[in-house]
């Protein structure tokens, strides 16, 4: 009886030490996350996508424009609207990825400018989950940037500026700004970006993109065939459309022919 | 019955290495996690130098459960991992049992968080291959533990 009380006694003294180590690796744990949270916090300034001379070099010649204003669809589209080969991204301005494609879809949109067969649409999709707060916002300020022939070069400023805007509590402040660099009437993108019928038009996207079961962005298809996300890059997409192109352009089977 | 719901109860049995090797793979498991997180509310993209990929997965709609980050509630399951670990490794059989338990858990969870990577998504994250890599192995420590003791 007596040795099992101070077996008993020796492993309650015993207990402190691995209650000990637990509380220290919660400490260091804690401690750990909060200087990497205070190291990772500061916003971006040379991503790939944020990388001035990567986004001018991909720019393309001319200055695309804009679906116009309450048409039927109310896509952003790129293009021939008879082209046999249709791209459409679906993207959120809060994702790091999308951001990270974008200068490759730039690079698409210039190599096939001007090409009877190739259109790009884009497609709002943002994404409701944590961190992704602005995104529907950041889509509707497209929008309204849209209403007067800037959807595009607003689009090009919030993902080249996405980690200044996105940790930002006056982020609508820095969008007026770049409303304002982009020679925009301000005061009009306010009153859009707080509109209804910019919001709609972001649903009408992101209803798309549910009806198509997309989960995550950046999501490219092309003639509606999902491009793997390694494959978003610009020789594949190069590849892929110009089989698209070729295969449009094919001529039906012919009879035999006996000329010679 | 109190005494085996007493999860403060050590023996004065030597440390147990099994316990330990778990710890230490709960461990790493649990920083993974943690680093996952911390990007997730930073929203900073990760760095995907093995694998293409990373950004699309935690990008995803299914990077998050109910508003919580999935790599928040694997953080809280490694530190619970790694504290049975070291009260096991202290001679606590109720916490290696329940361990175990939890092993088996985050395993099958983790089997379909694979299967969304590699089915749904179409995309593998690096971090959470470690991830996943830190629960098989958990789980398989405590088989080996279980087949030795035997």
């Amino acid at each position: 009886m007596t040795e099992k009380n101070n077996q008993s006694k020796k492993a309650k003294k015993n207990s402190g030490l691995p209650l000990s180590i637990i509380a220290i690796a919660f400490v260091v744990v804690v401690l750990g996350g909060i200087w990497l949270y205070n190291t990772s916090s500061k916003p971006r300034t040379a991503t790939d996508a944020n990388r001035a001379g990567v986004t001018n070099a991909a720019r393309p010649q001319t200055a695309p424009v804009n679906a116009p204003s309450g048409a039927a669809v109310g896509v952003n589209m790129l293009g021939s609207p008879t082209a046999a080969v249709t791209v459409e991204e679906f993207a959120d301005y809060q994702c790091g990825a999308c951001a990270s494609v974008h200068p490759v879809m730039k690079e698409l949109q210039s190599a096939y400018a001007g090409n009877k067969n190739f259109r790009f649409i884009f497609r709002h999709y943002p994404l409701q989950i944590a961190g992704h707060d602005k995104s529907y916002d950041a889509a509707a300020a497209t929008e309204a940037a849209g209403l007067q022939g800037k959807f595009w070069q607003m689009q090009d400023q919030l993902f080249r500026n996405q980690g200044t805007w996105t940790g930002n509590p006056n982020y609508r402040e820095l969008w007026a700004q770049y409303a304002t660099n982009l020679g925009m009437d301000v005061e009009k993108f306010k009153s859009d970006l707080a509109g209804l019928q910019t919001k709609e038009r972001v649903n009408r996207d992101i209803s798309r993109g549910r009806a198509l079961g997309i989960t995550s962005t950046p999501t490219v298809f092309i003639n509606g065939q999902a491009v793997p996300y390694q494959e978003i890059n610009i020789a594949s997409l190069r590849r892929l459309i110009d089989a698209e192109i070729q295969n449009a352009a094919a001529p039906p089977p012919a009879a035999p022919s006996n000329a010679k | 019955m109190n005494e085996a719901l007493d999860l403060t109860e050590t023996s004065a049995e030597p440390i147990a290495k099994m316990p330990v090797l778990a710890s230490l793979i709960a461990f790493v498991g649990l920083a993974d996690s943690v680093y996952l997180t911390v990007k997730h509310y930073t929203d900073e993209p990760v760095p995907c130098s093995l694998i293409e990929g990373c950004e699309k997965v935690l990008t995803s709609a299914y990077a998050a459960f109910a508003g919580v980050p999935i790599a928040a509630i694997g953080a809280a399951a490694y530190f619970a991992a790694f504290s049975l670990a070291i009260l096991a490794a202290f001679g606590n059989r109720v916490a290696w049992n329940l361990f175990g338990l939890q092993a088996v858990i985050m395993s099958a969870v983790t089997l379909w968080l694979l299967y969304l990577q590699g089915f749904v998504i179409g995309a593998f994250c690096q971090f959470c291959l470690v991830s996943a890599a830190s629960t098989l192995g958990l789980l398989t420590v405590f088989i080996t533990s279980r087949v030795v003791s035997r």
